[in-house]
């Protein structure tokens, strides 16, 4: 059931590749033996109960988390081995949704997208367009995509919860990455919304053909919205299959208690 | 759904004075229009603040004063530290101590049954209890009038007695204490209350069982916060006449000693130290910080809380027995004698025209003196928070620089300008600001550790270089609470300005020390009246603004 890396380098179709990797927290495995290759354009739902590893692999992605055992190799890159500029032209090509808690509650909601530019930006440039803000095209146009073109000057925490939301999407627009991270993206969402959400993100990742990384509660959603679900528990993967090989007994000792 | 609400660990009891207004957070949405109308009043202060002041137009320096400034800054490497003369400090620290010992512990209780009578819970949460708006405005009168002015008032009720030390710093403090409890009782969670009290159970009773248990770590923590502002008050008392640290300062300073007021400014800098490390590490443990830091212990377990509480109990019984106080002296014959005289004489207040003109113009002159001060503190402070926030020596030294701002009360400071300016209000506002740069660099630093880093996280993670993830992730977030604390502290100033008065800086406070001096009572209390109005206007004034800043 597991589709596993062949051991030999990622090939070059690949976006994400990891092998034999372990990350440690004090004397605790947040993962363990993980081996997992994206191809480029694939779109991938981790599932699993808290604590199974899912952040930390998100993490371990855009580098803000090392591992302590294996190799990660993300878009072709080591980003251990990064620093300074190449670092940070390498992230740039990482896009990250969370929940709204990356969101700048005072800000208005053209900074908050402008905010995806920053890697590319000057400092200069950034400090000026807070006063007389910079490429405002392109930011109500990626509003525009995302359904929310009329909000262009409210201050972000003026915004409900969905429309925040759309907002954290427009800023990964305005960066255009090459992967899309997402941590419990529609987490503080109802169902209807969080459905509206993910029928958004995928519409958008399929149209750019960019590689979609996401991490969910709803394991209907996993089921229905992405072609590819990685099962997490205790720090290792559990399966690793497309939605429609997803047994129920695989489900269920996915969730159950002890 | 909130991913704008965050806790400043330390400063959240101080943001309940600051932040709190009128009504629930965030149901009142000023709209840009008028945040655009305020900003526009408070640039048309400052500069009016500026130009009156005489900024080029009168001559302010003192050019004979470099010397003595000179002078005063060479002493800084040789204090006094001669056997008699550290004797002497040993002795006015103990005096200092146990004036804000006592005095906290008097406006502690005080503040416990304010607090209780002031809540709305005592007045069944009626919307307009007459009773409720009574308590409340009782409360508003004692805050306005600074410790000095009661000390100063106080002397004429008890005489030379070390009472009035203790009250003058009870009084005040105990009504701002009241005020706070008096909300924290509002806001702690009242379904155990409501249970007990349809159960049959009294008012007090229920009080004391379902809400006391859940107010009481914010109270402990808040006591904390008020001991380490009696410390600085104590000091100021002292040069007024009440004795201890302040009382050596003035002599220090009347005779030139540099080096004895070096050493003095040293053990004030390091007292001041200790009580906000105590104060800390007790306020890490409890209050609204705990569940930030995670430990969330409760009283009786931590050995540290339980240690202070023990401790704070045996340094009032020991600050008791050194100042030799006799609570008895207050229903003395001779005390009521006293009050009835100086009331006697104080009331009516005289009024006439030429006395109402020259109020009128002193309390501009005040106001000036608070808006100058205020803006130069929060500018300079703003811009150090971020350094003061970081790890390393940096950090460290503009964490020290604004201990010692704040340690030296503003009246040292005023009279450290006065070598080099005229007497006026320019030198009172640049003590004025200088301690506020060391009380609000502190309340802006711990406002830059406590944002939540996910914001600046997330714009690292994606590429932005510090300064930019600062710029888009930080400061719009700290922004509108640094102003609130300015705001805040301006309405404090306003009370403060009145101790720089004092030795000479200018405003009402001069006017007063003269009337005192003159034995003018219907004076002094006229003057008092005026204290209390522009109190009271200013801290409308600043709920306004500080509503349209949330």
């Amino acid at each position: 059931m597991t589709v596993a890396p062949s051991g030999e380098a990622p090939s070059r179709g690949s976006a994400v590749w990891l092998e034999g990797v372990g990350v440690r927290y004090g004397d605790a495995w947040a993962l363990r033996d993980v081996d997992l290759e994206v191809g480029v354009g694939q779109r991938v739902a981790l599932v699993g109960p808290s604590g199974a590893g899912k952040s930390t692999l998100l993490s371990l992605l855009n580098g803000t988390v090392l591992p302590t055992l294996g190799t990660v190799r993300v878009l072709g890159q080591d980003p251990t081995a990064l620093a300074g500029r190449q670092q940070r032209r390498f992230q740039r090509r990482i896009g990250s949704i969370h929940q709204q808690l990356q969101l700048v509650g005072p800000l208005r909601v053209v900074h908050n997208v402008n905010a995806g530019r920053l890697g590319e930006w000057s400092l200069a440039r950034a400090a000026l367009s807070l006063v007389a803000p910079r490429d405002v095209g392109a930011a109500r146009a990626a509003l525009d995509r995302v359904g929310i073109p009329d909000k262009l000057y409210q201050r972000l925490d003026r915004l409900s919860g969905g429309e925040q939301q759309r907002v954290a999407l427009a800023r990964v627009l305005v960066q255009s990455p090459e992967i899309i991270l997402g941590d419990e993206p529609i987490a503080s969402l109802d169902p209807a919304r969080g459905r509206e959400m993910l029928d958004l993100l995928r519409g958008l990742a399929v149209e750019s053909g960019t590689t979609l990384v996401v991490s969910l509660h709803a394991f209907e959603l996993a089921l229905s919205h992405f072609e590819r679900v990685v099962g997490l528990r205790h720090g290792r993967v559990l399966f690793d299959c497309r939605p429609a090989d997803v047994t129920p007994a695989a489900a269920r000792g996915l969730y159950e208690l002890h | 759904m909130a991913p704008v609400e965050e806790a400043a660990p330390e400063a959240d009891l101080l943001v309940r004075e600051a932040l709190v207004g009128p009504g629930p957070a965030g149901v009142h949405r000023p709209r840009s229009r008028s945040r655009l109308v305020w900003a526009i009043a408070v640039g048309a202060a400052f500069v009016w603040a500026l130009l009156a002041a005489g900024a080029g137009s009168r001559e302010l320096v003192n050019p004979g004063g470099w010397p003595l400034l000179g002078r005063f800054a060479v002493a800084a490497v040789r204090p006094e530290l001669g056997n008699d003369f550290l004797a002497i400090v040993w002795e006015a620290t103990l005096t200092t101590l146990a004036y804000a010992v006592l005095g906290t512990a008097v406006s502690l209780v005080l503040g416990v049954i304010g607090g209780i009578v002031a809540s709305r819970v005592w007045w069944h949460r009626r919307p307009r209890s007459g009773g409720w708006l009574a308590a409340r405005g009782a409360l508003g009168v004692p805050r306005a009038i600074h410790e000095a002015v009661w000390g100063l008032v106080l002397v004429n009720v008890l005489g030379l007695d070390p009472l009035v030390g203790v009250l003058a710093i009870g009084i005040p403090y105990g009504a701002v204490t009241a005020k706070v409890f008096s909300e924290l009782l509002d806001e702690a969670p009242a379904r155990g209350y409501e249970a007990m009290r349809a159960a049959g159970s009294g008012r007090l009773a229920a009080m004391a069982y379902g809400l006391g248990p859940e107010a009481l770590p914010d109270m402990v923590s808040y006591a904390f916060y008020r001991f380490e502002c009696s410390i600085r008050a104590a000091t100021i008392l002292g040069l007024v006449g009440a004795g201890g640290l302040g009382f050596q300062l003035s002599l220090s300073f009347q005779s030139l000693r540099y080096d004895e007021i070096w050493t003095l400014l040293y053990v004030l800098v390091v007292l001041g130290a200790l009580t906000e490390v105590w104060s800390r590490a007790v306020r890490r443990r409890v209050g609204p910080a705990a569940s930030v830091v995670g430990s969330g212990a409760d009283l009786s377990r931590d050995r540290v809380l339980a240690g202070s509480v023990l401790g704070a109990l045996a340094l009032v019984a020991l600050t008791a027995s050194h100042l030799g106080v006799d609570p008895t002296t207050l229903w003395s014959g001779r005390s009521r004698g006293l009050a009835a005289d100086f009331l006697g004489q104080a009331l009516p207040p005289r009024v006439t025209g030429a006395a109402l003109a020259e109020l009128g113009r002193l309390t501009l002159e005040t106001l000036q003196m608070a808006v100058l001060a205020i803006f130069l503190a929060g500018t300079a402070a703003a811009s150090l928070a971020l350094v003061g926030a970081r790890r390393g020596a940096w950090g460290w030294a503009v964490r020290v620089l604004l201990l010692v701002c704040r340690a030296v009360p503003p009246p040292i400071w005023a009279l450290l300008a006065l070598f080099v300016f005229f007497a006026g209000p320019v030198p009172g506002a640049l003590a004025l600001a200088i301690y506020n740069f060391g009380i609000l660099g502190r309340l802006m630093v711990e406002v830059v550790e406590g944002l939540d880093p996910r914001p600046v996280e997330g714009l690292r993670a994606q590429g932005a270089s510090g300064p930019q993830a600062f710029l888009y992730g930080a400061l719009p977030r700290a922004l509108p609470r640094f102003a609130a604390y300015a705001v805040y502290r301006w309405e404090v100033t306003i009370r403060e300005t009145v101790v720089v008065g004092l030795v000479g800086a200018g405003g009402l406070g001069r006017l007063l020390t003269d009337q005192l001096a003159a034995f003018d009572y219907p004076g002094v209390s006229l003057t008092l009246c005026a204290l209390v109005v522009v109190t009271l206007a200013v801290d409308l004034a600043g709920a306004a603004l500080r509503r349209v800043l949330r």
